[in-house]
């Protein structure tokens, strides 16, 4: 098997509950409460599960943007938690963050050549000349015309402004881009487009991506794995076509059955989950996922799965399971 | 065939702004027959919320304003009531839920006394008696320990939670027509599911018909009986569902059909619409969907194709339709599709 380029163990993030500004921490958000995974060079993983579930909140905490509780991230071997801020910014040259809304990602106020030129000045890449080059060059990259430089983000579409997200993240050639829902703000019809165009940079430029999104199909369109986040934790990771095809975990199976099929002859078979996802403020006990778990209730479980947590264990080569029964 | 309850026709909504007539809603029509699931398929900005909007007559004027088209309702026409019959009507016959159930909930009132409003506006029931059937309308939308609930505030309840009762309001008064605004888009796909479950139970029970406005075309699949797709403020093709996905007959219907990751498919590229989705102040000339549409021939430029029969009711808003009906030529594959 192929190196893994990043190391994710036992990251946790908890944010603390304040009920005024002054006031002493009244709890917890466990947003990201014990994950871990490796990132092969070259690979996509897809990172999939819920609203709330800490999706945002593993991808920010491996790029430093916000500060892990606890754990450790490795990148190329190095440790990210332990660096320092003038070692940081080097590792930023190497790891590049795409976020969800393209509306607000961009500043309004700067041309698309200055915004894609700051990065190449920050990073001691290219000044002058070879500046306007490297942008001409990372804008035809992302499939717009070399002209748009002189025009604001105001003046293109959601599918144009997402093109240029990208072309921001590459401009300092990182080897590892944290995808955050980079296609959920947009339409039907340009989806395809930017999915199209992450696949083939990802080819041109040797990318490691981790995939963050709510969509099941676009994941597995993109994924060579695919971890499936329930409460911030994973509660299940496997290659893809194994994850979408033998889903052991209870939550992933009623998660697939539940997407929506677009084909009227195959009204999909339907798990449907009671209740809603509690708050990761308290979690429940025991496996999480027991106040919903079909397969904990037929199986007379709730005993012991409301006491007893279910570590992430390999139960086929390269497929991990957090239940006890899978 | 019965007559339908609803029906519009060639319906033109627009907005006057300082940049221009913004033509959101610029010829639509469809019917709803009683008992069927009609669903609005179309991206963001083709104007399915103008259109649901205008049916109620609550499009923000100014700027807004319908200039143009018909809405009936049983008969009568919509556009010409007095406000006062046509608040007789709104919330009683034909009721609507939106996409983002925080912003249409009032949030100083409780979930209760928004449910018991609507119940004694239009029952003319007694405190009481509403809180009663407030009540009752809590646990047919799924929520436990309804007397409870009842007291709590929108934002004492997760998202799929206010959604529920937001159809319990919709519902209290039993319309026959119930417009659900991409109502499952801000959930999370397990909610999403037990919300479709619920809606389409309840419209067997109540035999109402639900006109269901989504861009997902995987929530048409399950839920509609029939499809209106729409494109730049019109529809481009209204069928039944079964034919919008098997017997597509416009090209950019083919072309979103086409773009869909599916669930099974290998690492293949998608197939891409090309462009952008058209600027409702300047729409292109001609046929709206030329400038992206693969197999444009030079009169889709200058002429406007009306939507109209293709075969057995079907309907197409396209000069080659019989072509694309007869496999004379592929409405996705046209030309070679560009990067990206
Ligand atoms: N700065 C913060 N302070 C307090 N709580 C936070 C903060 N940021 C995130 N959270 C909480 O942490 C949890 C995880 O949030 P996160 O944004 O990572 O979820 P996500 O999986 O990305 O969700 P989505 O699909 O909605 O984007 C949520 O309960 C969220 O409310
Ligand atoms: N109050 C308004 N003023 C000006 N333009 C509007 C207003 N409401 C909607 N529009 C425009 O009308 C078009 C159709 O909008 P809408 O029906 O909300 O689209 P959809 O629901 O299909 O996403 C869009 O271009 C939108 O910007
Ligand atoms: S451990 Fe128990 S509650 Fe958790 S997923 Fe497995 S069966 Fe369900
Ligand atoms: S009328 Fe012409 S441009 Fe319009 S959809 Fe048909 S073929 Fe395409
Ligand atoms: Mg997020
Ligand atoms: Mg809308």
């Amino acid at each position: 098997m192929a190196d893994a380029l990043l190391q994710v163990r036992d990251l946790r993030k908890h944010f603390p509950i304040r009920r005024g500004l002054w006031s002493r921490v009244a709890g917890h958000v466990r947003a990201v409460d014990g994950v871990s995974f490796d990132l092969m060079a070259g690979e996509t993983l897809g990172l999939v599960g819920e609203s709330g579930c800490g999706k945002t909140t593993t991808g920010r905490c491996l790029l430093r943007l916000i500060e892990p509780t606890s754990g450790t991230v490795r990148f190329d071997g190095r440790d990210v938690t332990a660096l320092r801020p003038r070692e940081l910014r080097s590792l930023r040259r190497e790891m590049q963050i795409v976020f969800q809304d393209p509306y607000s990602s961009l500043n309004p106020r700067l041309t698309i050549g200055s915004m894609l030129a700051e990065p190449l000045a920050i990073h001691g890449l290219a000044r002058g000349a070879n500046a306007r080059e490297r942008v001409a060059e990372l804008l035809t990259l992302v499939g717009m015309s070399p002209d748009h430089a002189r025009r604001y983000p105001h003046e293109f579409s959601g599918g144009q402004r997402q093109r240029l997200g990208i072309a921001r993240a590459l401009a300092v050639k990182p080897r590892l881009l944290v995808l955050d829902e980079p296609v959920s703000a947009l339409d039907v019809s340009i989806q395809a487009q930017i999915v199209n165009l992450l696949r083939d940079l990802q080819r041109e430029l040797s990318l490691t991506y981790l995939f963050v999104a709510h969509d099941l199909s676009v994941v597995e369109h993109v994924s060579t794995r695919v971890a499936v986040m329930y409460l911030g934790r994973i509660v299940e990771l496997a290659p893809r076509e194994t994850l979408y095809r033998d889903p052991r975990h209870p939550y992933t199976r009623s998660l697939l059955s539940a997407v929506p099929v677009p084909d009227p002859d195959r009204r999909a078979q339907r798990i449907v989950l009671t209740g809603d996802v509690p708050s990761p403020a308290k979690p429940p006990s025991g496996c999480r996922f027991h106040p919903r778990c079909p397969l904990a209730a037929e199986r007379g479980e709730l005993a012991r799965c409301s006491s007893d947590d279910p570590t992430l264990r390999e139960v086929a080569p390269g497929h991990w399971v957090a239940c006890h029964f899978a | 065939m019965t007559e339908p309850l609803l029906e519009l026709r060639e319906l033109k909504t627009h907005f006057f702004t300082d940049d221009g007539v913004v033509r959101a809603v610029d010829g639509v029509s469809f019917a709803l027959y009683a008992g069927e699931t009609l669903a609005v398929v179309g991206e963001s900005g083709s104007g399915k919320s103008v259109t649901s909007l205008s049916v109620l007559r609550l499009v923000a004027s100014p700027p807004g304003r319908i200039v143009g088209g018909s809405i009936r309702f049983r008969g009568r026409d919509l556009l010409a009531l007095a406000e006062a019959e046509m608040r007789a009507i709104r919330g009683k016959e034909i009721s609507m839920i939106f996409q983002e159930p925080m912003t249409s909930l009032n949030p100083v009132y409780t979930c209760g006394e928004q449910i018991m409003e609507v119940i004694e506006l239009h029952e003319g029931l007694g405190r009481a008696a509403a809180r009663v059937r407030a009540i009752e309308m809590l646990r047919h939308v799924g929520i436990s320990s309804p007397e409870q609930r009842v007291d709590e505030y929108p934002h004492q309840m997760s998202g799929g939670m206010r959604q529920r009762v937001m159809i319990a309001m919709a519902l209290a008064c039993k319309p026959s027509v119930l417009i659900a605004d991409e109502p499952t888009t801000a959930l999370d796909v397990t909610i999403q599911a037990q919300i479709l479950e619920l809606l389409q139970k309840l419209r067997r029970e109540l035999g109402m018909a639900v006109l269901l406005i989504t861009h997902d075309l995987g929530v048409v699949a399950e839920t509609a009986d029939r499809v209106a797709v729409m494109y730049a403020g019109q529809v481009v093709e209204y069928c039944g569902v079964r034919e919008a996905f098997r017997s597509t007959r416009h090209p950019y219907t083919a072309g979103l059909l086409a773009s869909l990751p599916r669930l099974g498919d290998e690492h293949q590229r998608l197939r891409v619409i090309p462009g952008n989705v058209p600027n409702p102040v300047r729409f292109p000339a001609g046929c709206r969907f030329h400038p992206r549409c693969p197999i444009a021939v030079e009169r889709c430029r200058s002429e406007v194709p009306a939507l109209r029969d293709v075969g057995g009711g079907h309907l197409a808003r396209c000069f080659r339709a019989e072509e694309i009906a007869s496999g004379a030529v592929d409405p996705v594959a046209g030309e070679g599709a560009p990067r990206g």
